[in-house]
Formats: C-alpha cells, sequence, structure tokens
C-alpha cells in the first residue's frame, strides 16, 4: 500500500553532504517504489518556497530564521500552523525526520504526534555524555524520541548510541545502513562485468590491471571538512611522518574548515609544499575525480556513525586506511580496509603497512567497485524503510514487526505501537526526568491546544488538497515481488 | 466568504473569468436586501452632509442666496434641532466621525478580481478597488509579452496557496492573477484551462 510521507529536516540541498544526499536518494527511491515523498526544509539563501526535483520530488522550503550552521531556531510551537497546512494538504501518513541537531525535525515530530500522525525518526551523528553541549542535545533528542513510533540510525554503533542517550527501547530502533551510488564512483579503468557473480576465488583470469612497482609514487587522497571532529590535527601530525618514512608518496588533501590554516602551517614548517596538494572545498559531483587519482584513502576522523565517504572511495578502488572508531568498522570488509587506533603513531603505522601492502600488489583494488556495488545500494534502503513504515502502520504485526521470541524466556511486553491518547502521551513525555519531564509535559499540552485552536481558526475544509505528481508504473514489480515470496 | 467564479464568453475567442468573494443576488430577498443597503449608504450619507453643513452654518450658509432659503432651513424645528445637536460637541469629534462615516458608506464590502483573455491580442487583469470611489486596477499584456500561464504554490502568512501566475517577458516577478481573493485550485484550475485553451488552442 503506497504511503505520503513527509521528509523533514533542516539539511537538504543546495547545501551539500552525507545527510541531504540520504534524504534524497531514499526519497527518490521511495518515490520509484510508488510512494509519495515530499520534503520540508527551511529556505536557504535565494531558495524559498515549493520546489520540484527529478522524479516529482516535492520540496517546502519554507521561510524560517537560521542561527548556526544551517539549523533553524528552535521555537518549539511557531512551526506548527504552517506544518498542519502542509501535512492536510498532501495528505501525509508518516512523518519522517532526519538528524537529531535540527530542529524542524524535532518539532515536527512533536506536531506530527499531536496530528495523530505516525512518525520515524533517523540518526546520522553520534554524540558523546559527558559535557553541557551533549547533555542539553541528549534531553532535546529524548524529548524527540519520547514519542516516535520507530527509530533508524545508520549503523550498529549509533543505534546503541542513540539508544543509551534517549533511553529507547532497542527493539524500537532499526538499523539501515547509509548506501552510495556506485555508478557515481567508478574507478578510472573499470570495464563493466559481463556476469553478475563477484569471483571469489583467487583464481580470477583477468590480471591485475597496472601493478605498482617498488619504485612507483603512491597518491594518498584525504577528503574531509577540516574539522576537529573530523581528526585533523591526527592528520597534521601524521603526515610529516608518513612521507619521512615512505618515500615516493604524495598526498591530495581536498575539503575546507576551520582548520585548513593549521594545516597550511605544518605544510609551510616542513617545507612539504611539492608532496601535498590541497585542494580547498570539492563539490560532491567531482569527488570521484579526486579520488581515482590516488591509491589509499585516509580516513582519520574521531567520531563517525557510518562514514560514506569510505564507501565511496573503496567504489572508486582505493584501499581505505581508517581508524577504528565509531560505525566504521561496520562498514566495509576487512579485506579493503586497514585500521588504526585514533592516535598519532597508529595512524602512521597502519598507513605504511597500507602502502607496504599496496607496493607488493596483494590488494586487489580493481574488484573493489564490484564488491560495493553488491553491498550498498538504495533500492535496498528503500525496501527496509518501507518495512519500517508499515510496521508502525500495522500493516504488518507487532509481533513480526519487533521479533517474537516466546522460547528465549522473553516476550514482546510493553506497548510499542504508540497511542495517540494525550494521557498516554504525557505519561510517557513524564518520564524524561524530574524537571524536564513536567516541562515536557507542559510543552505537549501547549502544543496540543494549540492544535485545537488551529483546528478552530484555520478549518481542514477551507485547506486545498495539493495534486499529486503523476505516477509512472512501478518498473521492478516483478522483482518485489519474488523478494516477497523468499521472505515468507 | 470563499470567491466563486463567474466566466462570460461574449465571444469564442473571448473570455473573461471574474472571481468575486461577494454574497450572489440571485433571489428576491438577497436583490432586496442589497436594495436596502443603497438606501441605508445613501441616508447615511444626507445625514452626514446635513450634519457637517449644520456646523459650518455661521462660516457661509448665512446668507440666504436665490435658491436656498438657508436661514429658514435653521430656524426650522428639525434644523434647530440638528443645529442644537451638533453644537454640543467638539468640532474635531465631528470631523472624525463624518470622515468614518463617509469612509463606511463608500466601502466595497467586496472584492472582485478579474482576468480577461483576447485570441491574439492580450490578457487584462483588473483588481476592484476598496472604494466606490476609485476605479479598479488593471494591468493589460499583450501576447507577445506572455511566456506562460501556470499555477503555482507560494507561502503566504501561515499558509500555502496555490496561485495563478502570467510569466512575462524581461520581468523579474510574475504577475498573480486574483492576487488578493487567491481562489481555490478547482478554480484556478478552470481558469487556467480556459485561458489556455482561448490564447493558444488554434481549434476553439
Amino acid at each position: 500500500m503506497p504511503y505520503n510521507i513527509a521528509m523533514v529536516s533542516d539539511f537538504f540541498f543546495p547545501q551539500s553532504g552525507g545527510i541531504e544526499s540520504h534524504i534524497y536518494q531514499l526519497s527518490s527511491k521511495l518515490i520509484d517504489r510508488g510512494h509519495k515523498v515530499i520534503i520540508i526544509t527551511h529556505a536557504y539563501k535565494g531558495r524559498t518556497g515549493v520546489r520540484y526535483l527529478t522524479n516529482g520530488l516535492k520540496i517546502y522550503h519554507v521561510p524560517f530564521f537560521v542561527i548556526y550552521r544551517e539549523t533553524t531556531f528552535p521555537t518549539v510551537f511557531s512551526f506548527f500552523p504552517i506544518f498542519r497546512n502542509i501535512v492536510i494538504r498532501e495528505q501525509i501518513d508518516i512523518v519522517h525526520g532526519h538528524a537529531s541537531l535540527s530542529s524542524f525535525c524535532g518539532e515536527a515530530i512533536l506536531h506530527a504526534r499531536t496530528m495523530g500522525l505516525r512518525t520515524v525518526f533517523t540518526d546520522h551523528s553520534l554524540f558523546g555524555f559527558a559535557d553541557a553541549a551533549s547533555i542539553l542535545t541528549n534531553k532535546l533528542l529524548k524529548f524527540t524520541l519520547s514519542d516516535v513510533d520507530h527509530a533508524i540510525c545508520v549503523s550498529h554503533t549509533c543505534k546503541e548510541n542513540t539508544v543509551l542517550r534517549a533511553s529507547l527501547d532497542p527493539l524500537m530502533v532499526s538499523v539501515i545502513p547509509n548506501a552510495v551510488v556506485a555508478e557515481n564512483f567508478c574507478p578510472l579503468s573499470y570495464t563493466p562485468r559481463t556476469h553478475d557473480q563477484i569471483p571469489i576465488s583467487p583464481a580470477d583470469p583477468r590480471p591485475s590491471p597496472t601493478p605498482i612497482g617498488p619504485d612507483d609514487t603512491i597518491t594518498i587522497v584525504v577528503i574531509s571538512r577540516l574539522f576537529y571532529n573530523k581528526g585533523t590535527d591526527l592528520l597534521i601530525a601524521a603526515i610529516p611522518r608518513i612521507l619521512a618514512s615512505n618515500p615516493n608518496t604524495r598526498f591530495i588533501i581536498a575539503g575546507s574548515g576551520p582548520k585548513a590554516i593549521d594545516l597550511e602551517q605544518m605544510l609551510e614548517r616542513n617545507v612539504l609544499q611539492d608532496k601535498v596538494e590541497m585542494l580547498g572545498s570539492v563539490r560532491h559531483e567531482e569527488v570521484r575525480d579526486v579520488m581515482v587519482r590516488g591509491h589509499i584513502y585516509l580516513h582519520p576522523s574521531l567520531t563517525e556513525a557510518f562514514g560514506t565517504v569510505i564507501v565511496e572511495a573503496a567504489s572508486c578502488g582505493l584501499y581505505v586506511v581508517c581508524t577504528r572508531v565509531g560505525g566504521i568498522p561496520e562498514v566495509l570488509p576487512q579485506h579493503m580496509t586497514t585500521f588504526a587506533k585514533p592516535e598519532e603513531d597508529d595512524l602512521v603505522v597502519a598507513t605504511s603497512k597500507a602502502i607496504t601492502a599496496l607496493r607488493s600488489n596483494k590488494v586487489r583494488t580493481d574488484r573493489f567497485h564490484d564488491q560495493v556495488k553488491m553491498m550498498y545500494s538504495w533500492r535496498d534502503v528503500a525496501e527496509r524503510t518501507e518495512r519500517v513504515y508499515q510496521g508502525i502502520i500495522g500493516d504488518i504485526s507487532p509481533s513480526e514487526f519487533y521479533g517474537h521470541y516466546p522460547e528465549q524466556g522473553w516476550d514482546l511486553s510493553g506497548d510499542r505501537v504508540r497511542s495517540f491518547a494525550l494521557i498516554d502521551r504525557l505519561k510517557r513525555y513524564y518520564g524524561c526526568g524530574v524537571w524536564a519531564g513536567k516541562l515536557f509535559c507542559l510543552c505537549v499540552v501547549i502544543d496540543f491546544l494549540i492544535f485545537v485552536f488551529l483546528e478552530m481558526w484555520f478549518p481542514r475544509a477551507n485547506i486545498d488538497i495539493a495534486r499529486s505528481w503523476p505516477k509512472k508504473q512501478p518498473m521492478d514489480k516483478p522483482r518485489t515481488h519474488t523478494i516477497r515470496n523468499n521472505r515468507t | 466568504m470563499p470567491g466563486h467564479l463567474r466566466v462570460r464568453r461574449p465571444s469564442p475567442t473571448t473570455v473573461s473569468f471574474t472571481v468575486s468573494n461577494a454574497s450572489p443576488r440571485s433571489n428576491s430577498p438577497a436583490k432586496i436586501l442589497f436594495g436596502i443597503q443603497i438606501l441605508l449608504r445613501a441616508l447615511l450619507f444626507c445625514c452626514v452632509i446635513t450634519a457637517l453643513s449644520a456646523r459650518m452654518r455661521n462660516l457661509f450658509l448665512l446668507q440666504s442666496d436665490n435658491m436656498i432659503q438657508w436661514q429658514a432651513i435653521w430656524s426650522s424645528p428639525v434644523g434647530a434641532h440638528v443645529c442644537h445637536l451638533v453644537d454640543k460637541y467638539n468640532p474635531w469629534v465631528i470631523t472624525v466621525v463624518s470622515v468614518l462615516v463617509i469612509y463606511g458608506v463608500f466601502k466595497r464590502g467586496y472584492t472582485e478580481e478579474s482576468l480577461f483573455v483576447i485570441r491574439g491580442f492580450g490578457i487584462q487583469t483588473s483588481t476592484s478597488s476598496s472604494t466606490y470611489l476609485s476605479s479598479a486596477a488593471t494591468r493589460f499584456i499583450p501576447t507577445t509579452q506572455i511566456q506562460d500561464i501556470v499555477i503555482h504554490e507560494a507561502f503566504k502568512g501561515f499558509e500555502v496557496r496555490f496561485y495563478l501566475a502570467v510569466i512575462v517577458e524581461g520581468e523579474p516577478d510574475v504577475l498573480v492573477v486574483f492576487p488578493q481573493l487567491l481562489p481555490k485550485r478547482e478554480i484556478l484550475e478552470e481558469v487556467w484551462r480556459g485561458s489556455r485553451r482561448c490564447l493558444y488552442d488554434a481549434k476553439s
């Protein structure tokens, strides 16, 4: 049964990044599967109002006040009238919020529950527990997630983090990883295979296309925003040592940020300008062209929920050196990566190991692209997200959706199907903390009163229903049919 | 009162769409009510004029000229009563009240907006003014300057509203048709179809 889904987030194009492309790819694949998807985000500079993207994806750029790094000012209630109008005119069934730092998403989930809609939340990032900012963010997240129907995380580490931060029932959190459009990240000399079986056996007839000799130059690519949490300090410390211990090595660094100045100072102090090339910020569609210039992708991030960029790098046929933090170890199989602890010495050792492995031609990087293509696809992400939607709407039974384990001594306890009754919602919010619980309850009650007021002031009957984009016939009907059969 | 649409086709190559939020005067009670309303407005206007002239009679309405016997009017029982009443109040109060009443008398109780399409010539939009004293604001666009007529959505206040817009060549902004009433989508779609058929469809 097709659903009408509203994706709500502060982050969407024209700004580029992981969350933005996740929302776009997921939405367009859901549209391909016959659903109707709209996206609600705030107005960007020169982009206000209603727009359509390819595929009939409709974007509402709501004019709103932006405070910091494209996040809107959290006002809790001011978004409600316009949100209600959009939801009614588009006949939305499911509100899907993205990113925990987006105040739009949090507000939308609160209002959607008040209006009696099912809600899903996708968390894209990891947070700490210790410092003041994290505590505040975690309280806000708890407020958002107390009443959400289901949460989705991009990796198992992220799930653990979210469950702890928002004290959720782990069964209400699903893990659906990101994906990449493998076609956009092809290696330089790539010939599509005629048969789509991956030859895992070592007896692959194709030889390694260009064996790397002992004196050939190895290029290491780093593409990341140059922020503290992306591990730029680690990179600054490691680059001179890697270059000193491995001759015939070059670096290409793309990205910009507050740490760029430190990086440049390091280059000047060590006179490495001829060995390290700084490209500044690159657009997402140019990332592939930068990646294919190198042999190794170095990812020194200190925290990462998923790390789409290392999948993109592997898809381009690069050997990946990365820190063992967050969800990164779940992302790629062992033979594509070398892991390091997030410290200077270990990063240097791991990079040197990777360079040695490449020089000895032990790593078949030319096969990475086909393997990544088999592992990650947005169609798969959309299918799994659709199952979450079916579960919360009630098209599949709770015991099938949440799992049924009577033989393991425990069973479905508690009510996972969240009722819309105000008293039940208040009970859930009241448990959030001594003071916070009361404050949250107050917010929910006010929100409900605003809703009643809006129903009187702007009656539903006066709101025009928007026309849906004409649907095309789903192309992969036989394929989904076979999948259903396999599952049952 | 939501707007309703009236379509007129005086000739096969012209069509006029009028959207108005006035209550339709189709049955006889509504017509009688409308007549009473006009009478009431006229009466109010007369009252205001009388009160004003009574107030200012000392300035220039004392000498009896050959047309009206002013002296006689002011000394008649009704005239004396009016003069007495008016003299009790501050002149500023009387000025403000009469300006308000005159505004109310001439205020149009409804908005009427129209789109007039002539094949091979152009389109004209008009929006009725808020009072009966000034004429409607109109704008004519020749066919050569019309790039397209579209329906789109935009944020207005706390709502998302549909609007019909004409894209005019060489202008940065589109021209919104029915800018004040912003009628419902069904009306806009009918107007959109009708105007495009009239403008571009050679067969009809």
